[in-house]
């Protein structure tokens, strides 16, 4: 069942500055935009690297290893090496506490 | 229906075919490769394949039946012998002529040999295709006692790859320092210290003279070090397969001479990938990169070229390697005579950027900070007077530069 879990506080997230954060088995990317927080799967859908220690810039995230950039805000693979969208997850923000839901 | 014959099925071979296609919907594309396999990433080669690892989609980037999907005519396993220009055919080592509108030679490079007794020992093997990678992972199951002569990014790729399965490695360069070609001299010392911390030999400056082959190891005669090993690689970079061009009497010069959209000496005929020498708008001068990002995207210049589009490919060289604990990147060119400029960003982490008299960025490097790869690119193609004083404060964010 999905479960709700807490991330971060809101105050440890700065703009496009992308924070990585593991529940369980999985890497995320926990990312602050203008409209909103997002969460996305953390590993590049290439080769193995943390899209968290990427650059990002007007709402897209680029891989630190080889340059595929994807959407932060729908997960689609934008360029090539990629060619496999993340996965993004629901995020809420309450009581300046972020929480993500995980399946 | 204009046809286009791409000779090589590698990577430039399959970039040029799907550029082509995303241009033209009508285009015939045949796209010829005397490797067994369909079109690969290299790589991989290197690193995951030796590792045993699964190279998930970054080997075989398309699913088979990609091609068919975007009629693309894949022939593998199919070499072409000449090149007749005047009546616009290829002849395959089958004796099939095939005729062509436009023709793309993306046939590589291949591995450089040693000229030394012994390099003919079959311990001794070099580093190119998916069965040299495949018979190299093979012999290192066993933990041999590994010699790698050359310390360039094949050679030092596969030096990290055997430490980390428990070989022990030695590794001789001729030059006195490390990827002589791609770093600077301070981001030689510091590959070199990375590579003793993980317990590889390394010897500078030393030229191994010949191989000697005993029924139980190789000994290496490299002048005052003497090196024994059960498995050799040698990765001493690659010369470009140009025989088809030159018998055909296409302009040549390591290399196939092409204008900056990839068009050769001869009408309706193109170099894609490391082959072509090719004007680059960067370096003001033709230059031949033997590169991942070469193969990817100059290939799109000659599809455009090929559908009449022509529009020089001037991308910022980009290059990278991944040796143990590193992930080294290569933006534009950081030549030795220029000032380096080291920022570094935490433990193992650095930016490096290479400016010249006037203060322009005119190469970087980094090491495990791949979040500034496009800062530095942007920095690099900016091409302005930059504060250095600033730039050397770690502290001054690179965007303050953009």
């Amino acid at each position: 069942m999905a479960e709700w879990h807490r991330v971060a506080a809101l105050s440890d997230l700065s703009l496009e500055a992308p924070l990585g954060v593991r529940i369980g088995d999985l890497q995320i990317a926990v990312v602050k935009l203008e409209d909103g927080v997002y969460a996305i799967n953390d590993v590049c859908t290439h080769e193995y690297a943390l899209l968290s220690e990427g650059f990002c810039e007007e709402g897209r995230i680029e891989c630190p290893l080889h340059q595929a950039c994807f959407d932060i805000r729908t997960g689609k693979a934008l360029n090539e090496p990629a060619e496999v969208d993340v996965a993004t997850y629901p995020v809420k923000v309450e009581d300046g506490a972020v929480f993500v839901q995980v399946p | 229906m204009a046809r286009t014959v791409i000779i090589g099925a590698g990577q430039a071979g399959r970039r040029t075919a799907e550029a082509l296609r995303d241009l033209d919907p009508e285009a015939e594309i045949l796209l010829l490769g005397e490797e067994a396999h369909p079109p690969y990433d290299r790589p991989p080669l290197s690193k995951a394949v030796l590792l045993g690892k699964d190279p998930g989609n970054g080997l075989f980037v398309r699913a088979p039946d990609f091609y068919a999907g975007k009629r693309i005519t894949l022939r593998t396993g199919t070499r072409v012998e000449a090149l007749d220009l005047a009546a616009k055919q290829v002849v395959t080592a089958a004796g099939e002529r095939i005729g062509y509108d436009s023709l793309v030679l993306a046939t590589g490079a291949r591995a450089r040999p040693l000229p030394v007794p012994g390099a003919d020992d079959p311990r001794v093997h070099t580093l190119r295709t998916l069965e040299d990678a495949q018979a190299i992972q093979a012999a290192l199951l066993s933990k041999p006692r590994l010699a790698v002569i050359g310390g360039g990014l094949i050679g030092l790729e596969v030096a990290s790859s055997a430490r980390q399965l428990g070989c022990s490695v030695t590794v001789l360069e001729a030059a006195d320092r490390l990827m002589a070609r791609c770093v600077p001299p301070a981001i030689s010392d510091m590959a070199a210290a990375l590579h003793r911390g993980h317990g590889v030999a390394l010897h500078l400056g030393r030229t191994v003279r010949r191989i000697e082959p005993r029924p139980d190891r190789l000994l290496l005669d490299a002048g005052d070090v003497q090196v024994e090993a059960d498995l050799v690689v040698i990765g001493i970079g690659g010369i470009p397969n140009t025989a088809l061009a030159e018998a055909a009497g296409l302009a040549v010069r390591d290399g196939i001479l092409t204008d900056a959209c990839g068009r050769t000496s001869h009408l309706d005929v193109y170099a894609a990938g490391e082959v072509a020498r090719f004007d680059h708008p960067f370096f003001g001068r033709q230059v031949r990169l033997e590169a991942w990002q070469v193969a990817q995207n100059q290939p799109a210049a000659v599809a455009r070229a090929i559908c009449g589009q022509a529009q020089p490919y001037d991308e910022i060289p980009w290059h990278w390697t991944d040796q143990f604990t590193w992930n080294l990147q290569v933006f534009g060119t950081p030549d030795p005579e220029l000032e380096l400029i080291r920022r570094p960003a935490g433990e193992d982490r650095l930016t490096a950027i290479a400016v010249d008299a006037g203060g322009r960025a005119r190469g970087a490097v980094l090491i495990n900070n791949g979040r500034e790869a496009t800062p530095v690119r942007r920095l690099i193609g900016a091409g302005k007077a930059l504060d250095l004083a600033a730039l050397r404060d770690p502290a001054v964010p690179l965007r303050q530069f953009l």
